[in-house]
């Protein structure tokens, strides 16, 4: 079984070289997506501006209020129903689900979180609807793979004590499943080719080269960095970070060419 | 500047007249303090530890 994650700049300007190449695949595909930039684009449409928050470490997020969630919920689910019907028009069984469907990604919405604001000052703020996974209830998936070839799972996950659904980030989300699947391979498909350090690719990390690695580059990179070292850790056996918008994405990266993070 | 006290050690710590609420300050006692406001009145609280926020 793998897991693809796919930033929201391939979903929006190459989603089709993706789901060419997910045809040539004959193991069982969990493909997580993100979407950052059409929710904000369908945010905006709506009328509501949307509104960053940078953390301390100098990541910047979306702040999801009650009604962004909603735009949210909507833009990501419309993303899933494109890449599923896609997928199924072109033969695969695939089938298009949320983390909040059967309970899939249980998370914990943050309550209250640190902003730098406009200031410049470090300030605890109320948190927005936002959350950070708990739980993934595997033998969802592991039924489901019964019955399908595809999975395509959108990044919103379940809050039981709130009972609200929450944004939670894509990348988290594909960790988080290929953690629990004990996944074979992640995939991480973005804009960049890998790892880049000074203007060249990193070809291969170990979890602690990783670890080491992601204090020395910038936010949103380590980030991936620290949980794909997590993830090798944790029974995955590699991560592999690559090119989401060449020709053949999918099969390039199973081929080792990005940023490949494995035990030695 | 308002002077306050740090509630961890009782020094002294001096914050901006208009810092907000929520604004976390560093005291040389190394403690993370929250500033409060209530009836208008500033003081300070541990601040509990977050993470960073993390969504999509």
């Amino acid at each position: 079984m793998i897991v693809v994650k796919i930033g929201g700049r391939v979903v929006k300007n190459s989603l089709d070289k993706i789901i060419l190449d997910i045809l040539n695949i004959n193991d069982k595909v969990i493909l997580v997506h993100g979407g950052g930039d059409i929710v904000t684009d369908y945010t905006k449409r709506l009328g509501i501006e949307p509104v960053f928050v940078t953390s301390p470490e100098g990541i910047r997020s979306r702040y999801t209020t009650k009604e962004e969630l909603e735009v949210y919920i909507m833009a990501m689910s419309l993303i899933n129903k494109s890449i599923t019907s896609k997928l199924c028009s072109l033969g695969k069984n695939a089938i298009g689900i949320t983390g909040v469907d059967g309970g899939l990604l249980l998370a914990e919405r943050k309550k209250r979180i640190v902003v730098i604001d406009e200031r410049g000052k470090k300030r605890i703020i109320e948190g927005g609807y936002t959350g950070k996974v708990k739980e993934v209830r595997s033998e969802i998936i592991n039924h489901l793979v019964k019955l399908f070839d595809i999975i395509v799972v959108s990044p919103i996950a379940l809050d039981v004590e709130e009972r609200t659904p929450l944004n939670i980030d894509g990348d988290q989300a594909a960790f988080a499943i290929s953690k629990a699947l004990r996944a074979n391979v992640l995939i991480l498909l973005s804009d960049v080719e890998g790892v880049l350090v000074e203007g060249k690719v990193i070809n291969r990390l170990t979890p602690s080269e990783a670890k080491e690695l992601s204090k020395k580059i910038g936010p949103g990179m380590n980030r991936k960095l620290l949980m794909a070292a997590e993830s090798v850790e944790n029974g995955v056996n590699k991560v592999i970070i690559g090119s989401g918008v060449k020709d053949r994405p999918i099969i390039n990266a199973l081929e080792l060419n990005g940023t490949v993070i494995a035990n030695g | 500047m308002v002077n306050l006290k740090c509630p961890i050690c009782g020094g002294e710590i001096t914050v901006e007249d208009d810092a907000l609420p929520g604004e976390l300050v560093e005291h040389e006692c190394g403690a993370q303090l929250e500033v409060v406001k209530q009836n208008g009145k500033l003081s300070l609280r541990l601040a509990e530890q977050i993470g960073e926020d993390w969504g999509e």
